[in-house]
């Protein structure tokens, strides 16, 4: 390769762009003092019942996180993220009110064993074509879904009247009654929200993120490339499962309740429809889709127009904003900051 | 280095190959294949790399059986293919498929891929975004990964020029010698595969028709007849 070819290469690439060696530390002060600011200054200025809605809105924006990751990543649209939301906070309650654990071997023993339950799952159908893939996880969600109503579990499950978690002692520190406050728990869901956030980004940047997307993008070349495509595709369907069950557990110790509504297909859909407002390509998308969701639900849900606003939701979000709120943003804000590709 | 004893696949009642039987010989070689349209020819490279299973016969490579082993198992002892519908990763920059093939093939030498393929100046463009043309020598780079000792070309020159075609295939030809492989390559333009051919097999109607040098097959009856006509 020739000097200047070697120069248009490094160029188109970055390397050789102005501050671009300074670019990546003012980005991590930049969002480290946006974190300090997100998790202590709304706990000042909003209200309990504006927190209480914004951390229903980051868990919806975490599941919302793990449906986008595999859909982008994958090409696989998951309708069954719900049942290991409201699957792990089941499990939870029963291994504390059943078999009295403690509540940190409690969320272990019901993290693990969703976890092995994605596993289990995952091996099934992860070889199985999109439309079947999106047709079996919600048959399995709803598998669940009606296994917790059954009669014979009702002594375990409560049926449809749902089970009060209120465990006794604490977790990191934090009670059950701290964890119900919205003040409290707000830090926390802003936390867990830029973890697996940034646990997102970093799998999407990582050499595993582009084989995900190489198989997704032509999985018979990957294979003649010597690649297996079947057990990448399962590690990242228990890794967003894993993503699903972390914000499950964060629902169950702020709320103290679970029911079966939690295991619904509602629920799924709903952080597809968030995940899709947002913008599915990165992690702030979904995150933000589930908040700016959540407000939304609340302003038009008491006057009963949820499922209209659902439904415009998913249209205009498809059809006119496919990127979602989000990237839309960032496509603007690259077209008209970023200097145009051949301007001197 | 391959044999292909009795190599049978249908699709259905139709049998697109017939008991087809050919031997690839050694490294430093381009092997030609061709023949009309329907013969096999695209058939023949599919049972033999592994992306349709044979109803009949045998492939053997590097004298061992490998008719029931997987296209993994293929490409990782150093058989590998391009297609005729390029068959890249239109999503990610060339440089990122590149790398992600040279890693995961342990091939430490991309450098003279890229040079040899002339891709230095497409490296950080997204595969889908580039011309037809660069996206083929992508999808021939990305076979090249890993210094296969066989490599099977579908159609290479397939939506590109005589011209390019021609110059794609002299390319093919010096790369093969100088890198001491094997290779065989199905196409169409019988004017680049007797120009830059060692070795060329005629198929018709899913049986091995001839196999000679270009000239012994320009002068086969059989050929003229089934194939080359006038054109010969």
């Amino acid at each position: 390769m020739s000097n200047g070819t070697a120069t248009r290469v490094a160029a188109r690439n970055g390397a050789l762009l102005p501050g671009a060696s300074t670019r990546v530390p003012v980005a991590v002060v930049l969002a480290a003092l946006l974190f300090g600011l997100g998790a202590f200054a709304p706990v000042h200025l909003a209200s309990e019942f504006v927190l209480r809605i914004a951390s229903g809105g980051l868990l919806l924006g975490m599941l919302a996180l793990s449906v986008a990751f595999l859909m982008c990543q994958a090409g696989l649209v998951a309708l069954g993220a719900a049942s290991v939301y409201g699957g792990v906070g089941y499990l939870f309650a029963i291994a504390m009110s059943e078999w009295d654990l403690s509540p940190t071997s409690a969320l272990l023993f019901a993290f693990v064993t969703v976890v092995l339950y994605s596993v289990a799952l995952g091996a099934l159908i992860v070889r199985t074509n999109p439309l079947a893939f999106m047709m079996l996880t919600l048959a399995a969600g709803e598998m669940i879904n009606h296994g917790v109503m059954l009669e014979a579990l009702r002594d375990y499950t409560s049926g449809a009247d749902g089970l009060v978690v209120n465990f006794k002692g604490a977790i990191l520190g934090m009670t059950a009654a701290d964890l119900a406050n919205a003040t409290q728990f707000w830090p926390i869901a802003w936390s867990a929200a830029w973890l697996l956030g940034l646990a997102a980004y970093a799998v999407r940047r990582s050499r595993f993120g582009a084989i995900l997307r190489a198989i997704r993008d032509n999985e018979e070349r990957m294979r003649f490339s010597g690649f297996d495509t079947y057990l990448p595709r399962l590690v990242a369907f228990v890794f967003v499962n894993a993503i699903a069950a972390i914000c499950g557990l964060l629902h169950v110790l702020n709320s103290g309740f679970v029911s079966p509504e939690s295991l619904g297909l509602g629920v799924s859909t709903n952080a597809l429809v968030a995940a899709l407002i947002g913008g599915v390509a990165g992690s702030t998308g979904p995150i933000a889709g589930g908040v700016l969701f959540a407000f939304a639900q609340d302003q038009f849900g008491a006057r009963g127009f949820t499922q209209l606003l659902t439904g415009v939701a998913m249209v205009v979000f498809i059809v006119a904003l496919p990127r979602g709120v989000v990237g839309s943003l960032v496509e603007a804000a690259r077209r008209n900051l970023l200097p145009k590709r051949g301007a001197r | 280095m391959l044999e292909i004893a009795n190599l049978c696949v249908s699709y259905g009642r139709v049998r697109a190959l017939d008991g087809v039987d050919l031997t690839i010989r050694g490294a430093g070689a381009l092997h030609g294949i061709i023949g009309p349209n329907g013969a096999g020819k695209s058939t023949l490279l599919d049972a033999v790399t592994g992306r349709r299973p044979p109803s009949g016969g045998a492939v053997r490579y590097r004298g061992q059986d490998i008719t029931r082993k997987s296209v993994r198992w293929r490409r990782r002892h150093g058989m590998a293919r391009s297609f005729q519908r390029t068959s890249i990763f239109t999503d990610l920059t060339v440089r990122e498929q590149l790398t992600l093939v040279a890693r995961h093939l342990r091939d430490d030498r991309l450098d003279d891929v890229i040079e040899v393929m002339n891709l230095g100046e497409w490296l950080g463009e997204k595969a889908g975004r580039i011309a037809y043309g660069v996206q083929r020598r992508v999808d021939v780079a990305l076979a090249l990964i890993g210094r296969p000792e066989l490599l099977l070309m579908d159609e290479p020159g397939a939506g590109l020029s005589a011209h390019e075609t021609l110059s794609l295939f002299q390319h093919l030809r010096d790369l093969v010698r100088e890198r001491g492989m094997a290779a065989v390559v199905v196409e169409h333009d019988v004017d680049a595969v007797f120009a830059c051919c060692d070795v060329v097999s005629v198929l018709d109607l899913g049986r091995h028709l001839a196999t000679g040098s270009p000239a012994a097959i320009r002068a086969d009856s059989r050929v003229i007849a089934a194939y080359l006509g006038s054109a010969a």
